[in-house]
């Protein structure tokens, strides 16, 4: 049984000539992946000032509700506001194309005809693709050229689980599991280096390795960005309702201030 | 008040918890690689590795405390835990620059 307490020396060679470039190479390569998606992206579509007034007037909505229960607005403000959309909503006079027609049903439109949609999904597709090319073709390199010896040891211990992916090239069965081989210092610098990306490239930056687990979710998320499909005039109707809870829900945070703070400053009994 | 929490992050500015929160991330980060380093070089096993990155994050929390004038709430939305979480990346930062300054300094003569 090799002693597993001796250490190996190692030729400070493999230090200059492997450590040191892969994790400069996937630096670098994390800095080019950012500006080829940030080139690859096409600018947000425009979209027609109805359609983006429908977007707004939800919106408006929504913002009078959420501070509903302890809002900054005065009661008369707060009511007319309200009440101008409830009415607006119900009238339908914010629906991109006018108020409803008698009773046509206004179906959404198709998410794979909708060109607007496709437009989306491709965005989230290029970028995807962005991401997964650079990472395969580092590991090719990496296995290509850095093959069949030991890097490095880790300072901390693994489970022989790990033997079988960490010291791939290296055919000895019982070297300690703390001597990996080039690719496991690849995985390190894959998950250790997006901190890094976040303090140079900016907080959206798109070499974040730990965006690329979530990437399923966010193409699922991208769609409902583009409420072309989104039937306003349902939304509206319950928009309404959610107009009128709120405003039960009403309170001013200056109501009575006058006496709270004569109470405050003890000038009332 | 059922509707503490929400009244409490209505107080807050957005633009403002987006400069704070990229800040303290920052801050997070360096602190991790910082310890990485130290535990490398002082060439520190398991354990005692990651008692140190755990006592250079309860070391950076309380930094943070006291430039928040014990009032977390009034700049980060959520509490203290806000403050002391490292966040997943920065283990991994923590590990990895560990990893490399071990290497430079033990391992390799």
């Amino acid at each position: 049984m090799a002693s597993s307490a001796a250490s190996l020396y190692l030729d400070p060679q493999i230090r200059d000539w492997v450590l040191f470039p892969i994790t400069l190479v996937m630096i670098l390569v994390g800095v080019l992946r950012h500006y080829v998606v940030l080139l690859l992206q096409s600018p947000p579509k425009k979209l027609s000032r109805a359609a983006i007034r429908e977007q707004r007037a939800l919106m408006r909505a929504q913002i009078l509700r959420t501070t509903s229960a302890n809002s900054p607005v005065p009661p008369s403000v707060y009511r007319s506001i309200s009440q101008h959309l409830s009415q607006a909503f119900v009238d339908g006079t914010y629906l991109k194309d006018g108020p409803p027609k008698g009773d046509a049903p206004s179906a959404p439109p198709n998410p794979l005809t909708d060109p607007s949609q496709m437009d989306g999904m491709m965005a989230g597709m290029k970028t995807q693709m962005v991401m997964m090319v650079p990472q395969m073709v580092i590991m090719g390199w990496i296995n290509f050229f850095f093959q069949g010896f030991v890097l490095i040891k880790l300072p901390f211990p693994l489970t022989l689980g790990f033997k079988s992916m960490l010291q791939r090239g290296v055919e000895t069965p019982d070297m300690d599991v703390r001597w990996v081989s080039s690719l496991s210092w690849y995985f390190l610098n894959f998950f250790g280096l997006n901190g890094l990306y976040r303090l140079i490239l900016g907080n959206e930056n798109s070499a974040d390795s730990s965006r690329d687990m979530t990437t399923p979710f966010a193409a699922a998320a991208a769609a409902p960005q583009a409420p072309q499909a989104q039937d306003f005039n349902k939304s509206f109707k319950a928009e309404r309702d959610n107009l009128e809870f709120a405003e039960g829900l009403y309170e001013w945070v200056g109501k009575d201030v006058e006496t709270r703070i004569l109470k405050k400053y003890g000038r009332l009994s | 008040m059922s509707a503490t929490p929400d009244i409490a992050a209505q107080l807050l500015f957005p633009p403002n918890v987006q400069y704070n929160n990229a800040r303290l991330y920052t801050v997070k980060f360096l602190s991790a690689c910082f310890a990485g380093a130290v535990a490398g070089v002082l060439g520190l096993e398991n354990t005692l590795g990651f008692a140190l990155f755990i006592l250079s994050t309860l070391l950076t929390s309380a930094c943070i405390y006291v430039k928040c004038k014990g009032r977390p709430g009034k700049y980060v939305p959520g509490g203290w835990w806000e403050l002391v979480n490292p966040g997943q990346d920065n283990m991994f930062s923590f590990v990895l620059v560990w990893t490399l300054f071990y290497g430079i300094v033990h391992v390799y003569d």
